[in-house]
């Protein structure tokens, strides 16, 4: 047992959630009490989706506990008759579990038309990502049908998925990408794939899963079983785009010739852009311009998913310049993958944690000029004031804009390189500040109360966030806040003077310093030791 | 009192649970901390209700029940509470129930006790979403603080107002009853856990939140305090009937109709919006009653109006104020839509889950959940009231009816059109 504060991933029936909502004629029945339906309102608000989500909740109340009321068989019989799925996938909760009651039985008791499959995630065992793949592995093993292959090169796409991170948008992206090769799209799964969808999955000539968190193990399984090549890079950044491309080419060709099928050739690149008469990405010239001069003494560190993590790294390292200073993921499950991958590329040990608080002090002690984390290293970095940007989930409402924003592919290099652009400090510009003080954006005043502050009042609304995030810029919440420092005015006057983007910083180091020294009146004296003894 | 016309139906399961009282609990109760014992979902689902929210340090945590926890007899949280105690160096510690635990049967009752202190009590509170909705749970938070109430003596006559509400509102309360020359007892909660207020056979309890029904009930049972009987402190109307019958509880009779009949023409702009508008609540957050009374007052029809909990006695005034209207007890959800698809409501109050769905059908819903966490009790929340209605029509009627959906084309995965065999993008 554990006190946690903060989940990165969501639970095992979230997992289960994803899939059907992602599916046409799929519904995911919770056997739960009806707490549990929080679940809905994330597909709600966060992709504010205009129809109802498919999944319901088949209320488990305490009366019903004691009465042994069991209400699933109605639940399923209603869900037939109001929406006639095929499939509905019945899965138990964390609470439910542990009554052991044979859901199968249960569920073949409403007598339904439609396909009733129980889905054994044991939460205890599973959170989101492993009961998301595992079930699109069940589905793909169940309805997966041989069958010739298609005529003309065509490609599944396996893994994107209602609450994917950017999802949409690097669908769109790898669409644009097999038009312009001139290769057929034969099935998208699990996003809009209904189960004739699963069953003609074995006639596409190649598979694509980029995502290491869904889509490969089905990917694996049609391999095995149909001997359908796979794809299984992530085309994040150019040249690994360009590599994707070249591979994904030479599989289809492979099979081309053994069917007899027409060559796909890569076309010019330029056909990649959006006008057809450009570079397919910016990413190349922008990363060699003067203004990018400053990046490359940058120091980032990286956490999150696995594909989006190894994908960010090796984008920020070798198309940016950038240094990285150290990287991380809560998926321990992908920790030996993700450590073969950045060999090389990270100075430290990968941080395997699903603790916030342990990635949060990792970057406190870090200081990096970038991080690139999910919403959660969004909050601690506020706190640390450190610029950050969301590259993998959980995510924000923030994080679900409307603008075509991809990580995939050549867009995606170039959504990314803004990213990090417009979140890092800039070159020119930092340097005049550097040199001279304020530069006239002074915005923040005086060093803030080292003591914490309690930004948010009763009546914080849902919008609140800026609000408090404005309130408490310097606010540390991670540890060490008790001890109420004085500036002397003095001291206060000549923080004042270091540039306001990096006040924060050294009003902490010098606190730090002093507390270590046993003081707690901040003097010019004492500035000027702790300036000293942290290298300036 | 007329008999209520409840019609009961057979569950609403579009809410939220219990636990997610804490969102705001642990705010009021400034020197608090809650304790979830429960499971990842536990920890899931208040980062997801709570998540908007960014705090500086919550002073809320799940203790995270894993698998090797479900052989223990009792689960053991002593170093858990050592690590809150000097991590957040709390005035009480609030133990919540979840539904794991209580299936397998853990004896919080005991559990609490034992870890409790002299100086740091640890309170069990039952809140799971096996059993609570939504702001239900901040009743069991309330029964638990009574043992810390002090009692007052009989000739003590002072009036508490019980439900959370937060600092501006309850000063605005206690200037309020001091202008109408009412002694003020305290806030339950109050702020610190130091501060609570005495309660004894003199106190009149003035709930000012509409889902509290069982403390009050033990407040009187247990400390022979009379519970208010009036309409919640919600618009002009139950601000009126709210403190005129609190006076008369002291034997002062107030006549605040005048006072009553400003307020309204203060908000004659939204008034005039809201009359003849047919308003539908689907239930979610249990304030259901009091609001839809006021707009009934304001002019609006109110097609339906359900909760998820009715107390006959506790919300007795406002079933009194709503006779005629339907009023539903945890409603089928499904009749719901059909019945709204049907009677074609102006604009309909409906949980999180539900509103953008319901929005994607070409209706005119808003999010019941902003109700609990806005300035709208008495005299200065009235504008802040009416115009959370106002908001939503004015804003959907600014807009160009989405009567083409191409507009929502792709949004959902499962109703975009069948996959497509040819690429229709060409670069």
């Amino acid at each position: 047992m554990r006190l946690a504060y903060w989940m990165y991933q969501g639970t095992a029936h979230h997992g289960v959630g994803r899939i059907a909502n992602s599916m046409r004629g799929v519904h995911a029945v919770f056997h739960a009490p009806q707490g549990d339906d929080y679940v809905n309102p994330i597909f709600t608000m966060l992709e504010r989706t205009p129809s109802f989500p498919q999944m319901t909740t088949s209320v488990v109340s305490g009366r019903d506990l004691a009465q042994g009321t069991i209400r699933l068989p109605e639940t399923l019989q209603q869900i037939e008759a109001k929406l006639h799925p095929e499939l509905m996938i019945v899965c138990a909760s964390c609470s439910t579990i542990l009554l052991q009651e044979d859901l199968q039985t249960i569920s073949n008791s409403a007598r339904t038309q439609a396909e009733v499959l129980v889905y054994d995630a044991n939460p205890y065992r599973m959170q989101e990502i492993l009961a998301s793949e595992g079930l699109l592995n069940v589905l793909v093993k169940r309805y997966a049908q041989a069958q010739p292959l298609t005529p003309q090169p065509s490609v599944n796409v396996l893994g994107p998925a209602s609450l994917g991170f950017h999802v949409r948008s690097d669908l769109m992206c790898l669409r644009r990408m097999m038009a312009t090769l001139g290769v057929t799209i034969n099935v998208v799964a699990p996003w809009g794939a209904a189960l004739d969808d699963l069953r003609r999955l074995p006639a596409a000539w190649v598979n694509i899963a980029p995502y290491r968190e869904l889509g490969q193990g089905a990917a694996r399984q049609l391999q095995a079983e149909f001997g359908t090549p796979v794809i299984y890079e992530a085309p994040i950044g150019v040249q690994p785009t360009l590599r994707w491309l070249n591979r994904l080419v030479e599989l289809l060709n492979e099979v081309g010739a053994q069917i007899d099928g027409p060559p796909v050739k890569l076309p010019p690149l330029t056909d990649f852009s959006l006008d057809g008469l450009s570079a397919p990405s910016g990413v190349p010239w922008f990363a060699r311009t003067a203004d990018m001069e400053s990046f490359s003494g940058k120091q980032a560190f990286v956490y999150g998913d696995a594909t989006h993590t190894v994908g960010t790294v090796k984008f920020l390292r070798d198309e940016l310049a950038m240094e990285i200073a150290g990287a991380g993921t809560y998926l321990e499950h992908e920790a030996d993958w993700m450590r073969e991958q950045l060999e090389g590329y990270v100075p430290e040990d990968l941080l395997v944690t699903d603790e916030f608080q342990q990635v949060a002090k990792r970057i406190e002690a870090l200081m990096p000029n970038l991080v690139c984390g999910t919403q959660m290293e969004r909050h601690s970095c506020r706190k640390l004031d450190v610029p950050v940007m969301v590259i993998a989930p959980p995510t924000h409402i923030e994080d679900h804009l409307l603008a075509y924003r991809p990580q995939l592919g050549f867009d995606g290099a170039d959504v990314l390189a803004d990213t990090v652009y417009l979140t890092a400090t800039l070159g020119l510009e930092k340097h005049l500040i550097d040199m001279f003080g304020d530069a006239g954006l002074e915005y923040a005043d005086g060093p803030s109360d080292s003591a914490l502050q309690a930004p948010v009042s009763a009546e914080a609304t849902v919008d609140a966030e800026p609000m408090v995030v404005a309130a408490a810029p310097t606010a540390m919440a991670l540890d060490d806040d008790v001890i109420q420092f004085v500036w002397v005015p003095e001291a206060q006057a000549m923080l004042k003077k270091v540039p306001f983007f990096v006040r924060g910083r050294v009003q902490r180091n010098t606190e730090r310093f002093a507390r270590e020294q046993g003081h707690t009146t901040i003097t010019t004296e004492l500035l000027l030791s702790a300036k000293e003894s942290l290298g300036g | 009192m007329p008999p209520a016309q409840i019609i009961r139906e057979d569950g609403a399961y579009h809410s939220f649970c219990g636990l997610t009282c804490v969102g705001w609990l642990y705010q009021k109760i400034k020197d608090s901390f809650f304790l979830i014992l429960g499971t990842h979902t536990c920890a899931h689902l208040l980062q997801n209700a709570l998540g908007v929210m960014i705090f500086a340090r919550p002073r809320f945590g799940v203790a995270l029940l894993e698998e090797t926890d479900l052989s223990k007899q009792q689960p053991e949280l002593a170093t858990m509470i050592n690590e809150i105690r000097a991590e957040h160096k709390p005035s009480v510690i609030f133990l919540l129930s979840s539904c794991t635990p209580e299936v397998m049967k853990v004896e919080f009752e005991g559990l609490a006790q034992k870890l409790s202190r002299p100086e740091l009590p640890v309170l069990f509170v039952p809140a799971s979403g096996l059993d609570y909705t939504f702001s239900q749970a901040e009743d069991s938070v309330l029964q638990a603080l009574i043992p810390f109430c002090p009692l007052a003596p009989a000739d003590d006559k002072r009036v508490v107002f019980l439900g959370s509400i937060n600092d501006t509102i309850a000063d605005d309360f206690a200037l309020e009853a001091a202008q109408l020359d009412l002694p003020v007892g305290g806030f339950l909660p109050a702020s610190r856990f130091a501060e609570l207020p005495a309660i004894g056979p003199g106190t009149i309890l003035a709930p000012v939140q509409p889902y509290l029904a069982k403390v009050a009930n033990r407040l009187a049972r247990e400390r022979g305090a009379t519970v208010l009987s009036s309409l919640f402190p919600f618009g002009p109307d139950g601000t009126r009937a709210f403190w005129e019958d609190l006076a008369m509880a002291f034997g002062k009779q107030v006549d605040l109709s005048e006072r009553e009949a400003r307020a309204w023409s203060r908000i004659e702009a939204h008034v005039e919006l809201l009359r003849g508008k047919k308003v539908f609540f689907t239930a979610d957050n249990l304030m259901e009653l009091p609001l839809a009374r006021f707009l009934r007052h304001a002019g609006c029809e109110i097609v339906e109006c359900s909760s998820t909990y009715i107390n006959k006695r506790f919300h007795g005034r406002e079933l009194a104020a709503l006779e005629g209207v339907r009023v539903v007890e945890q409603p089928n959800f499904d009749r719901q839509l059909r019945d709204i698809a049907e009677l074609q409501p102006d604009i309909v109050i409906s949980a999180l889950a539900t509103t953008n769905p319901l929005i994607g059908q070409g209706v005119v819903a808003k999010w019941s959940t902003e109700f609990a966490f806005m300035p709208i009790h008495g005299w200065a929340g009235i504008g802040t009231l009416a115009g959370m209605f106002t908001k939503s029509l004015r804003r959907h009627s600014q807009l160009d009816a989405l009567a083409d959906p191409v507009w929502t084309a792709g949004l959902m995965p499962s109703t975009i059109p069948l996959q497509v065999r040819r690429p229709t993008i060409t670069g």
